[in-house]
């Protein structure tokens, strides 16, 4: 059968993994480029666990920027928590969408049993193990019900768990049982139970914000648990959670204890969460049920990082965090995100304008273009150049001679958004000389959107970004950066 | 026992459900066919309301219209509907088509970012204040003027126009679906897609249809909701399209009249539950309900279960 | 295994980028390295800009932006807004606390917007030593001390509005021991402490008060609305969404109800809130009806049109209590953390467009807290109490 493996369109029918695989074996890179890939492949993955482990230790000791810490903390519970729902979804399959609540459950759970809320100080070495088992049973309990359920219906009942424990705990001020009791503060309701106690081993207590120890807390959990994620990826265990994943009826008649799988895998997902939960209480010294809604994204969060990242395999795990969580918060800074968008530009215009004269013709032709219009304008509309450029330095003045900016460019701004967006779309449709004509307009139009429009609302474009890199970087790679190419059988 | 709180509660549950019916329909059109869960689909309805909203400006706002009412009803239904429609139709083509034969997985994180985008988009270019349709201020006010059923209970003209338009909407798409060639394509594409394609139906065109009636529908929840419950703004389309989910898998995804009915079901034990429960736990009583129904009937009310084939 | 290759290249290279660029957290090319009196300084803004709060968020960001704005075109020294997004997630606010804490340049913060959120960030704050001041945080116990010198609000607290109210409701509008009101909350800590405040003090007078609560993510309250009986004289509806109460007030009468409904604060807008017989208590005179601030208000909605919110406008006036701080402790030339503190808990300004002058008693409260009755009539907003 002589259809290209790396044509998207081609048909797939009765081709699965493995001959999948083998056929994309044969494409070797040629000349240094190749040697280096070959090693590589060589290199055990441990290796490569081991090497981000090392670089993420020394990140503390490079900076003493206290927001740094706190981002690498919270990636670092982002791995943990996708680290636990690879288990579930990527192993196991089952779709897991109330995987939130037992991050909540955990955290609420360390809360009540060391705070002041109820005057319980419990040492952290006997509370941790206690949330982290509690959750795990929870898990156990929630999947109960998979037995019955199957696929999108496990996914909606996972879910209305997860939305039960949230509106629960955000209600918990006055709970009493079926109006029998009287009413009592459970959970803080929407003031959530502050004043939590730090981590405290033999003595030693985590000075309240000290980041930095919660960061190497959170980093030797992780690493513990992603050497026993690889030593159980390579078992049995491992092994029939895979062909639970893959067919479930085959993995059934061949024997494996389906239900008892599907059962260990969300009790195992729910103590990573539990462990992750733990942590980010002690941490943040408040916990709050809003926190662990749907509304505020968390799973979502998660979920991208996993899937970027690739289902199934633990570097994607580290990949997918990495690179979702520091592109949201580098976004942030208006001067990063500039940096970042051009950049972006620039990579999707060198991979996909081949050869190189194409290239240097589509920039000069678009630097061209802008100066044309920028005099044009100015002479025609003085009004429409006075504006401000929102970023500094070189870049900014050089954009203020070739950018046009008018002194209120609010409502063209929004109008020439939608003009963008529609451009956009259209390029994709065309194709040859004709398309990279058009792009020359369509990159002046979109600086001129991104220094009016966008560059001044930092908060939205950041989100808006985060969506774009989402839909490109899934449409390239389907199966994520790290993940395996999967087929499905017909 | 309180006739009034009965009837009211009945008549706002069925109100509301038939919002989120017709925007699990959508949801359930799409995953018949492709399998997929679109979670920008929330976001279809939120630009079909304001959709409705522009053109309530258009023609001189809520308090000054210059056309007759019923004339602007039409003309709203249509352009949410015409414009819903279209983005479904872009969203399919520029972000779902490459993603046809990848795992289920992929696609959910794609529509994910779509609905990241829109949200994001509408508030940069909308603004992020809430908007109101103000139906309570148009020339007749829709949502004020309401007929009196026994026990002094009323349903307002717009609650009436809900629930008369969900189910012309519901019959005319069966009837599409029962009747008509295309139907009858859509239903074996999303039967057995690859044997549909050797059986000479085009299944791009039978796709694309598919996104444009789902969000033509989605648009026009966005206008009913808009009449009657009057608030628009851009995160609107989250916690709809939430409910909408929940509703199309209660009923047994793929299956259509089932999504009616979680639609219905979800607007129900709202009601219900807020009315006689309690309303701060009214959620938690929802969730519990669900969680029970799904566990009795884990295809969901309407769906079969599904026959795997080895 | 081509393309994965360059693919995992390009992504770990992005990565090593974006790492090393954040390691280093340069602050944005207008604000200098260290803040100066000469090239400039930064003050913070932490505020729900997007997410669902973001109707308040984004209004609270536009009145700050726009009084440096205007500065800035008339001053020497210049003032940068640096702005987070907090999406009301307390996790997140105390995330961008500490990009605020660790960036040298920023002297203060305006925000954050929720309770809980205050609760999350003051330890970050208190340890770098940095002023916050927020426009909408109401509950009591956040100036009960603890913070004393670090947070400011401009806004009065749940405890001033939610006895003003009860006092209201129990003189004016016919609520006599015996007689029920309803007061409804939206599940927000905003919401949910003014309204316990607001139900304890009715029924320590011997009123029933019924206490109900709607998700902020629910669209309608017919259902809710279908309890009210004929013996409830006042709904009580401390919502943060001006929309929201119109809806229900609509709603209300749309089902022929004869209780009255009463927002709190933040349901003050006369844009949105309009439902004639309603009543709003606010903590200060319309600002619409203050001629001095026409045309402030004018020049705002041409820099950023369409609607406002209520909490919107005290943000303006903190940016402006932070831009006369800073030129305070700009007298000498040299500029820190602790001097703008102190400027701050000292500022006086003697008329703002909320209508009075603005100073802080020593726990941070806004000196002089009093609340206004509104009465909804044929539209308009017409001051009773």
């Amino acid at each position: 059968m002589a259809t290209d493996p790396t044509d998207p369109n081609a048909p797939r029918v009765g081709v699965d993994e493995w001959v999948a695989s083998h056929e994309q074996r044969r494409v070797r890179r040629a000349g240094l480029l190749g040697v280096v890939e070959r090693e590589l492949e060589r290199v055990p993955s441990p290796a490569f666990y081991l090497a981000f482990g090392v670089a993420a230790a020394v990140v503390p000791a490079l900076t003493s920027n206290g927001y740094v810490i706190k981002v690498g903390l919270d990636t670092l519970l982002y791995m943990l928590l996708a680290l636990g729902l690879n288990i579930t979804v990527g192993y196991a399959g089952l779709l897991d969408l109330g995987y939130v609540a037992f991050y909540g459950f955990a955290a609420y759970g360390y809360a009540m049993l060391a705070s002041p809320k109820f005057g319980l100080h419990w040492a952290t070495i006997g509370v941790i193990p206690l949330v982290v088992l509690a959750t795990a049973i929870l898990g156990f309990l929630v999947a109960l019900p998979s037995r019955r359920l199957v696929g999108d219906y496990l996914a909606i009942v996972t879910l209305f768990f997860g939305e039960l424990f949230a509106t629960v705990y955000q209600n918990g001020e006055h709970m009493s049982l079926l109006g029998l009791t009287k009413a009592k503060d459970v959970t803080g309701g929407p003031n959530g139970i502050p004043n939590i106690d730090q981590f405290h081993v033999l003595g030693a207590r985590i000075g309240t914000l000290n980041y930095t120890a919660y960061y190497y807390v959170a980093l030797i959990f992780f690493m513990v648990l992603l050497l026993a994620m690889y030593l159980v990826d390579r078992s049995r265990t491992g092994r029939a959670w895979k062909s639970l994943r893959e067919d479930p009826l085959a993995a059934e008649l061949m024997g494996m204890p389906v239900n008892r799988l599907k059962l260990v895998a969300f009790a195992c997902g729910a103590g990573i969460a539990g462990l992750a939960g733990t942590i980010f209480a002690a941490a943040n010294t408040a916990v709050f049920a809003s926190e662990f809604d749907f509304t505020s994204g968390l799973l979502i969060i998660v979920y991208a990082m996993l899937i970027l990242g690739g289902a199934g395999s633990l570097g994607g795990v580290i990949l997918g965090a990495l690179v979702v969580n520091v592109s949201l918060e580098v976004l942030r800074t208006p001067g990063h995100a500039t940096w970042v968008f051009y950049v972006l530009i620039a990579a999707t215009l060198i991979a996909r304008l081949r050869p190189w004269r194409w290239f240097a013709l589509v920039i000069a032709g678009t630097a061209g273009f802008g100066f044309a219009v920028h005099a044009i304008v100015s002479a025609a509309w003085p009004r429409g150049v006075h504006g401000q450029a929102p970023v500094g330095g070189i870049l900014g003045s050089g954009l203020g001679h070739w950018v046009i900016l008018p002194s209120n460019p609010m409502t063209i701004g929004n109008v020439a958004f939608v003009c963008l967006v529609l451009a956009v779309l259209a390029l994709t449709l065309l194709s040859g000389w004709i398309q990279r004509l058009a792009m020359i307009p369509t990159l002046y139009l979109a600086a001129f959107v991104w220094e009016n429009r966008l560059a001044v609302e930092p908060s939205i474009t950041r989100l808006i970004l985060v969506g774009v890199i989402l839909i490109v970087l899934m449409n390239a790679r389907p199966q994520g950066l790290l993940g395996t190419s999967r087929v499905e059988i017909v | 026992m309180n006739w009034n709180l009965f009837l009211t509660e009945l008549v706002a549950g069925i109100s509301h459900g038939s919002v989120y019916a017709l925007i699990a329909l959508g949801y359930s059109m799409v995953y018949g066919i492709l399998k997929l869960l679109n979670f920008a689909h929330g976001d279809v309805y939120m630009v079909g309301s304001f959709i409705g909203f522009g053109i309530i400006g258009v023609f001189g706002g809520a308090t000054n219209l210059s056309i007759p009412v019923w004339v602007l009803l039409f003309l709203m239904l249509l352009g949410a509907m015409l414009g819903g429609g279209l983005l479904g139709v872009m969203i399919e083509r520029f972000a779902y088509r490459r993603l046809r034969n990848a795992p289920r997985i992929a696609p959910l994180i794609t529509a994910l970012g779509v609905s990241f985008f829109l949200e994001n988009a509408a508030q940069l270019v909308l603004g992020a204040q809430y908007q109101s349709y103000n139906s309570f201020s148009w020339k007749s006010p829709i949502a004020l003027d309401h007929f009196t059923l026994p026990a002094h209970t009323v349903i307002s003209y717009a609650e009436v126009i809900i629930i008369v338009g969900t189910i012309v909407l519901v019959v005319a798409l069966t009837l599409f679906v029962q009747r008509t060639q295309l139907g009858k394509a859509m239903r074996a594409t999303s039967f057995d897609r690859e044997a549909a394609a050797m059986m000479g139906i085009d299944v791009d065109n039978v796709i694309v249809a598919t996104f444009f009636i789902g969000s033509a529908l989605a648009g026009a929840a966005g206008i009913f909701n808009g009449i009657e419950y009057q608030q628009v703004w851009p995160y609107m389309g989250f916690t709809a399209g939430l409910y909408a989910f929940i509703a199309a898998v209660v009923g047994g995804i793929g299956n259509l009249p089932g999504a009616v009915l979680g639609g219905l079901t979800i607007g129900l034990a709202q009601a219900f539950s807020i009315g006689y429960i309690s309303s701060t736990f009214s959620d938690a009583v929802v969730f519990a309900i669900l969680i029970a129904v799904m566990i009795v009937r884990p295809s969901g009310l309407l769906g079969r279960a599904a026959v795997q084939k080895v | 295994m081509v393309r994965r290759f360059g693919l995992v290249a390009a992504a770990a290279a992005a990565l090593v980028l974006a790492i090393v660029s954040a390691a280093s957290a340069r602050p944005t090319a207008h604000a200098a390295a260290t803040a100066t009196c000469t090239k400039g300084v930064s003050i913070g803004m932490q505020a729900p800009i997007t997410g669902p709060a973001g109707s308040i968020g984004s209004d609270q960001l536009h009145w700050a932006l726009f009084y440096f704005t205007q500065w800035n075109k008339t001053h020497k020294l210049k003032i940068h807004l640096v702005q987070e997004d907090t999406q009301l997630d307390p996790s997140k606010a105390s995330t961008t606390a500490q990009a605020l804490a660790s960036n040298k340049s920023v002297m203060g913060v305006i925000g954050p917007a929720g309770s809980d959120e205050v609760q999350a960030v003051a330890p970050i704050f208190k340890k770098a030593g940095l002023a916050f001041a927020s426009g909408s945080a109401t509950r009591v116990s956040l100036t009960s001390g603890a913070w004393k010198g670090y947070f400011f609000r401009d806004v009065p607290n749940d405890g001033v509005q939610g006895p003003t109210d009860a006092n209201y409701m129990v003189e004016k509008l016919g609520v006599t021991s015996g007689s029920k009101v309803m007061v409804v909350d939206d599940q927000e800590s905003y919401s949910t402490g003014l309204a316990d405040i607001v139900g304890q003090s009715l029924s320590s007078k011997g009123v029933t008060v019924d206490r109900e609560s709607v998700s902020q993510k629910a669209t309608d309250f017919s259902s809710l609305i279908a309890k009210v009986d004929s013996s409830t004289k006042v709904v009580f509806l401390p919502f943060q969404v001006a929309s929201e109460a119109q809806l229900f007030a609509q709603q209300l009468q749309a089902q022929g109800k004869t209780a009255v409904a009463f927002g709190s604060d933040g349901t003050f807008d006369s844009s949105k809130f309009t439902v004639n017989g309603s009543y709003i208590s606010f903590f200060a005179p319309d600002v619409t009806t203050i001629p001095a601030d026409a045309s402030i208000v004018t020049a705002f909605h041409k820099q950023f049109p369409g609607a406002t919110s209520p909490f919107g406008a005290p943000n303006y006036v903190l940016a402006q209590a932070y831009a006369s701080a800073v030129t305070a402790a700009c007298k000498d030339n040299k500029i820190s953390r602790a001097e703008v503190r102190k400027d701050l808990a000292m500022v006086k300004l003697s008329n703002t467009i909320l209508g009075g002058p603005l100073s802080f008693t020593a726990n941070g409260d806004v000196a002089g807290a009093k609340f206004h009755i509104f009465k909804i009539e044929n539209g308009k907003y017409v001051t009773i109490a």
